[in-house]
C-alpha cells in the first residue's frame, strides 16, 4: 500500500532558505500593482513576487510585475562611483552599438561593458560628489544657470522627484528640469489643464464596471498596462461595450463591440465626426453643457464640418462605423474614456486630447460612477513626478513658476531666489545642448539616448555638454557620454511613494540592499545641492513626502503613516476613514466649467513620399519596458522577447518580397537600422510597426523629433519609412 | 436572531455548527461558515474565483439525501448545516485518498514554497496510508494512461506536471476569468483528462503570456514556479 511519505511531501533534495516577506508596489507600469516578495536577506536576492490584494490590482500580476524583478539582482549594476578617465576626452560615444546606429552592433541589447568601462576609473564618493557638485556650480557661475538643465525620472519616487526639481530649482538656479512625462503624455496634460484646470484622471481604471460604454482610444492595454486590461476584459464579460480605435489591431479588440482601424494621425477627424452626430441626433446632455460647459457653441461650429462622410475618407473607417460608434457612445448612460500613447504622441497630440474631453464633456461623461477621463499613465510614477514638479514650467502641484505670488510662496518655502522664467523642455534642452547653450546637466535614471526622438541628434548634443553627470543602476547608452557616473538604488532598494495612474499614492518598501556602494538617490540629490552651496538635509524620505505634501493641494493630507500597507487616491479630504476619491469633479471642474476647445484635423508631420512609401508606428511590448535597461536584464523577460523586430503586413511583405525572418533595413529622413521581418495583419496595409526596447535596432534613429505646439511631445507615431530587403 | 425577527428579506438566518448567522441572500455556505470562523476545506474554491464545485472537499451535511458542496451552495432560511461528523468527515478522507493515490511523490509546490494545499489537507486528516491502486484500473485503463498525463517544461516560468494535477479548474479560471487571456481548457477524457493550453500546444509554444496567475492560483504541485526549483521556501514571521 502506498504511503505518504517524507518523500511525498517534498523531500526531494532541496535546500531551505529563510524568506523575509515584504509588501512593495511593482516598479514597472502605472497601474502600479501591489506586490509582495520574497526576500532571501542572506543572499540579498528577491525569489518571487506574488500580487496583494490591492485596489489596482486585487492580487493581479503581469509577467513584468511577477518574474521581472531580476534586473535589480544583475551582475551589471554600478557599484562604485565612476570617473571619465583623461584620454577618453573629447567625449563622445564609447561603444560601437552607440557610436553608429547601424551596423554590427552585438545582439543582447546592452551596453557592452567591456569596452566602456575602461574609460572610467573608480572614485571614492567624496572625489565624485565634490566633482560633480563643483563643476556644475562652475558652470551656474560663470554661463548662469540657465546653462545648466537636469533630466528627472518617472520612474523615481515622488520625494526623488521633489528634491531633484527643488535641487534645480534652487542649487542650479534655473526651470530646466523636465522628464520622461514629455514623451509621454506632456499634450494630454496640457489639454487637460486648459480644459478643466486639471491633469490627473477623473476616475480609475476598475470603475470601468460600471460603465455601459469604454472608449479605448489608442492605447493597448493588454502590453502596456496588463492589469489594468484584465478589469476592462472583466468588464467587457460583465456587458460593458469597448469600442476600440487604434491604427494597429490591440488584443483588446477581439473583446470589442466595436473596432475601428483608423489611419494613423488621424484622430481629430474620426472624433470630430463622431461629434457631428452626437449633436446632429441630439445625444448631447443639454444640462451638463448648460450647468458646466464654456465653449459649447464654437466646437459645434467646427465639428459641422467633420460629416461622417468627410472623415470616412481623412481616417479610412466607414461612415457607418462612425455613427455606430457615436450613436454607441452618446446612448451610453455611462462611458468611461481611456487613451494612450497613440492619442499624444502627436504633433496633433493636445488637439487629439481636447477632442476627447469634448466628446466627454458634450455627453456629460464625468463625475459619475462608469465614467470619466482616463489618461493610461505608462510608468510606475509619471504621476507622481509631475505631480512634484518635474516639469520646466511649473513647480509642485502644478503652480506655475512665472506667477509672482506662486514664485514668492516657494521662495518663501525654499529659502532662495527663484527664477521667473519658464524652463526648457526634454527636446528643447537636447537642442539647446547640440547648440552650446546647454552647457551643464544631472540626468536621474533617464536614459534620453534611447527614449528621445532622432538618435543621431541625441548623440551630437550628449557630446557636446561640457559637463554630464549620470546618476542610475546601470551603465546605460545616455552614461556613455557621462563626465561623472554615480551609482544609485533600483525601486526594490528604496522606500518611497509612487503615484499610479489612478492617483493612489502607495509605499514602495525595499526588498534589497544596493549593491556595493550603491547609495540611494534621494541622498545624491541631497549631496549635490549641499555641495553647490544650497544645504538639503532631509531624515529620510518620509520626511521629504511631508515638505512635499505640505507644498500641494492635492497631497496634502497625506502622510507615510496613513498611506500605510496599500495608499490611497488623492484628493483624500479625510485620510483617517476614508480611502480618497476615487471619482472626481461631480459638481465643478478645478477651472469652473469646463473649456471646450474645438480642433482641425491637420495631417503628421512627416507622411509618406515616392522615397520613404511606408508609415511608422513605434510602441511597445509586454515583455520589455521602454529602453530595456532593466527588462533587458531579466532573464525570463529577455527569454520572452530577446529580439527587435519590424512588423509588416502581408501585402507589404509581399511587395517588397520578404517573409518571416528575414533581414531588412528600414530608413527614415534621419537614419537607417537593420532587423528582421514579421508579417502580422495588425495594421493596415502601407504601415509598419517597430517596438522601441532594443538599442541594437532602435526605433528612435528612425522617429520624427517634430514637437506638438503646446504639449511639446515628439511624433513618436508617425514617420516615413522605406523598407529594403538584406542579402543574407 | 430568530426566524420570526428576520422580516428583511434581503437576508437569510441559518445554523451553522450549532451557530446562528444571518448572511445576505446568495452567500454560499462556505462563504457564511467563514464570516463564523469556520473555515471548511476546500481545493477547487478560492474567494477570487466563481465557486464551481469540482472537488468536493467542502461537502457538508444540510439534512438532505446527499451531502452539499459548500463553494456552491447558498444558505437558505432556517437551513441547519454540519461542517463535520462521521459522513461528511468519511468522505472527505475517500477524496483525498483517490487524489492522493495517483499523485506524484515528489510534489514541486511543496517543494518550493511549501504550500500544497492537497498535502496539508491530507496531514490535517491524519492521513498515511492511501488504500487504493497509484494505477487506474478496469477495461480501457490502460497501465501508460498515467505517464501519458506527462509534464510540460515548455515554459520559461511554469513548470506543468499533469500528474500532480487534480483537475479543480482553478488555474482555468484564473486564466479565463480573472486575467481573461483564454488560453487554458481541458482535453481528453476520463483518466487521460487534462488541462491543456489552447488547442493543447506546449505551455511554451501557446498564446500563454506569462502573466503566472494560474500558478500562483493552483493549489498542487501542477503549476509550480520554475525559478524557485530547488530551493525550498521557509517564511519568517
Ligand atoms: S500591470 Fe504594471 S504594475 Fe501590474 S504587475 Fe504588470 S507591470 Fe507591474
Amino acid at each position: 500500500m502506498k504511503t505518504l511519505s517524507s518523500s511525498i511531501n517534498g523531500g526531494a533534495a532541496v535546500k531551505t532558505v529563510p524568506v523575509t516577506e515584504v509588501d512593495s508596489v511593482c516598479p514597472y507600469c502605472g497601474v502600479g500593482c501591489a506586490l509582495t516578495y520574497g526576500v532571501d536577506q542572506a543572499e540579498n536576492r528577491i525569489l518571487y513576487a506574488r500580487g496583494r490584494e490591492g485596489a489596482p490590482n486585487a492580487s493581479r500580476l503581469c509577467v513584468k510585475g511577477r518574474y521581472g524583478f531580476d534586473y535589480a539582482m544583475h551582475g551589471q549594476r554600478l557599484t562604485r562611483p565612476l570617473i571619465r578617465l583623461e584620454g577618453s576626452y573629447p567625449k563622445g560615444p564609447l561603444s560601437a552599438g552607440v557610436k553608429s546606429s547601424t551596423g554590427a552592433v552585438k545582439a543582447g541589447g546592452i551596453v557592452d561593458y567591456d569596452e566602456v568601462i575602461p574609460h572610467f576609473r573608480e572614485a571614492e564618493w567624496d572625489e565624485a560628489l565634490e566633482f560633480a557638485a563643483g563643476r556644475l556650480k562652475g558652470i551656474r557661475d560663470t554661463h548662469g544657470g540657465d546653462a545648466l538643465a537636469g533630466f528627472g525620472s518617472a520612474k523615481c519616487t515622488n520625494e526623488e522627484a521633489y528634491l531633484f526639481q527643488k535641487l534645480v530649482r534652487t542649487a542650479f538656479g534655473t526651470n530646466n528640469v523636465d522628464h520622461c512625462t514629455r514623451l509621454c503624455h506632456a499634450s494630454s496634460v496640457a489639454a487637460l489643464l486648459e480644459g478643466i484646470g486639471s491633469a490627473a484622471v477623473t476616475n480609475v481604471v476598475r470603475d470601468v464596471s460600471n460603465a455601459d460604454v469604454a472608449l479605448l482610444a489608442g492605447c493597448n492595454p493588454t502590453d502596456n498596462h496588463p492589469v489594468a486590461a484584465t478589469f476592462i476584459k472583466d468588464a467587457a464579460a460583465g456587458g460593458t461595450k469597448l469600442i476600440v480605435i487604434n491604427p494597429r489591431r490591440p488584443k483588446l479588440a477581439d473583446y470589442a463591440a466595436l473596432y475601428l482601424q483608423i489611419r494613423s494621425g488621424t484622430d481629430v477627424a474620426l472624433y470630430n465626426a463622431m461629434m457631428n452626430v452626437i449633436i446632429a441626433e441630439d445625444l448631447i446632455d443639454a444640462e451638463f453643457i448648460a450647468n458646466r460647459v464654456a465653449g459649447f457653441e464654437e466646437l459645434k461650429a467646427v465639428v459641422a464640418e467633420y460629416t461622417p462622410e468627410r472623415a470616412a475618407v481623412i481616417t479610412g473607417v466607414p461612415a457607418e462605423r462612425i455613427v455606430e460608434a457615436a450613436r454607441m457612445y452618446g446612448s451610453a448612460k455611462a462611458a468611461l474614456t481611456f487613451w494612450g500613447m497613440g492619442i499624444s504622441q502627436s504633433t496633433n497630440g493636445t488637439n487629439n486630447a481636447r477632442c476627447l474631453i469634448a466628446l466627454t464633456m458634450i455627453t456629460g461623461n464625468v463625475g459619475r460612477p462608469g465614467t470619466g477621463l482616463h489618461p493610461l499613465r505608462g510608468q510606475n510614477n509619471v504621476q507622481g513626478a509631475s505631480d512634484a514638479g518635474l516639469i520646466p514650467m511649473v513647480y509642485p502641484d502644478y503652480q506655475a513658476v512665472d506667477d509672482p505670488e506662486i514664485q514668492a510662496k516657494f521662495e518663501a518655502l525654499w529659502g532662495v531666489k527663484l527664477s521667473p522664467k519658464k524652463g526648457l523642455t526634454v527636446t528643447e534642452i537636447m537642442h539647446e545642448a547640440q547648440e552650446g547653450n546647454i552647457k551643464g546637466m544631472y540626468i536621474m535614471g533617464e536614459n534620453p539616448f534611447l527614449s528621445d526622438p532622432d538618435t543621431n541628434k541625441i548623440r551630437t548634443a550628449l557630446a557636446a555638454l561640457d559637463f554630464l553627470v549620470v546618476q542610475d543602476i546601470f551603465l546605460t547608452e545616455t552614461a556613455e557620454f557621462a563626465d561623472v557616473i554615480l551609482p544609485a538604488s533600483s525601486a526594490l532598494e528604496k522606500t518611497g511613494t509612487y503615484t499610479n495612474t489612478d492617483r493612489r499614492v502607495q509605499i514602495g518598501r525595499p526588498a534589497l540592499h544596493p549593491p556595493g556602494e550603491a547609495r540611494q538617490d534621494w541622498e545624491l540629490i541631497c549631496e549635490i545641492g549641499t555641495r553647490m552651496g544650497y544645504p538639503m538635509h532631509y531624515s529620510g524620505p518620509s520626511e521629504v513626502f511631508d515638505e512635499f505634501a505640505a507644498a500641494t493641494d492635492a497631497y496634502a493630507t497625506l502622510n507615510y503613516d496613513h498611506l500605510g500597507e496599500f495608499g490611497k487616491w488623492y484628493p483624500c479630504p479625510d485620510p483617517e476613514t476614508s480611502e480618497g476619491e476615487r471619482i472626481v469633479f461631480d459638481r465643478s471642474f478645478p477651472s469652473g466649467r469646463a473649456k471646450l476647445v474645438p480642433a482641425q484635423a491637420l495631417d503628421p508631420d512627416e507622411m509618406p513620399s515616392d522615397d520613404f512609401p511606408l508609415l511608422l508606428n513605434t510602441g511597445r511590448l509586454l515583455e520589455h519596458w521602454h529602453t530595456g535597461v532593466m527588462t533587458r536584464r531579466s532573464e525570463v523577460l529577455h527569454a520572452l522577447q530577446p529580439e527587435p523586430f519590424v512588423e509588416i503586413h502581408p501585402t507589404d511583405a509581399r511587395n517588397l518580397g520578404v517573409t518571416d525572418g528575414d533581414k531588412v533595413s528600414v530608413t527614415s529622413r534621419r537614419g537607417e537600422i537593420q532587423l528582421q521581418v514579421t508579417v502580422a495583419e495588425r495594421s493596415l496595409p502601407g504601415a509598419v510597426f517597430i517596438p522601441m526596447h532594443f538599442r541594437e535596432a532602435a526605433a528612435n534613429v528612425l522617429t520624427n523629433p517634430a514637437v506638438d505646439p503646446w504639449g511639446k511631445i515628439p511624433e513618436f507615431k508617425v514617420c516615413a519609412v522605406r523598407i529594403a530587403r538584406m542579402e543574407d | 436572531m430568530s426566524a420570526e425577527n428576520n422580516t428583511d428579506n434581503n437576508t437569510v438566518t441559518l445554523t451553522i455548527d450549532g451557530k446562528s448567522v444571518t448572511v445576505a441572500q446568495g452567500v454560499t455556505l462556505w462563504e457564511a461558515a467563514r464570516e463564523i470562523g469556520i473555515d471548511i476545506p476546500v481545493l477547487c474554491h478560492s474567494p477570487r474565483m466563481r465557486p464551481v464545485g469540482v472537488c468536493r472537499m467542502c461537502v457538508v451535511d444540510i439534512g438532505e439525501r446527499v451531502l452539499a458542496a459548500a463553494c456552491v451552495r447558498e444558505c437558505a432560511e432556517g437551513m441547519t448545516v454540519a461542517t463535520g461528523g462521521a459522513e461528511v468527515e468519511g468522505h472527505r478522507r475517500v477524496l483525498s485518498q483517490l487524489l492522493l493515490s495517483d499523485y506524484p511523490d515528489h510534489s514541486r509546490r511543496e517543494a518550493t514554497t511549501g504550500d500544497d494545499a492537497l498535502l496539508e489537507l491530507a496531514r490535517s486528516q491524519g492521513i498515511v496510508e492511501i488504500p487504493y491502486p497509484e494505477e487506474p484500473a478496469g477495461e480501457g485503463a490502460a497501465a501508460d494512461d498515467a505517464a501519458a498525463r506527462g509534464e510540460d517544461d515548455s515554459s520559461p516560468v511554469i513548470h506543468v506536471d499533469h500528474q500532480a494535477c487534480i483537475l479543480c479548474d482553478r488555474c482555468i479560471r484564473a486564466c479565463d476569468e480573472l486575467q481573461h487571456n483564454d488560453v487554458i481548457g481541458r482535453t481528453g477524457k476520463g483518466y487521460t483528462t487534462r488541462i491543456a493550453f489552447d488547442l493543447d500546444n506546449p505551455m511554451g509554444q501557446s498564446t500563454c503570456v506569462a502573466c503566472g496567475e494560474c500558478m500562483a492560483c493552483c493549489p498542487t504541485g501542477a503549476l509550480t514556479d520554475k525559478g524557485l526549483a530547488g530551493i525550498r521556501v521557509e517564511r519568517k514571521g
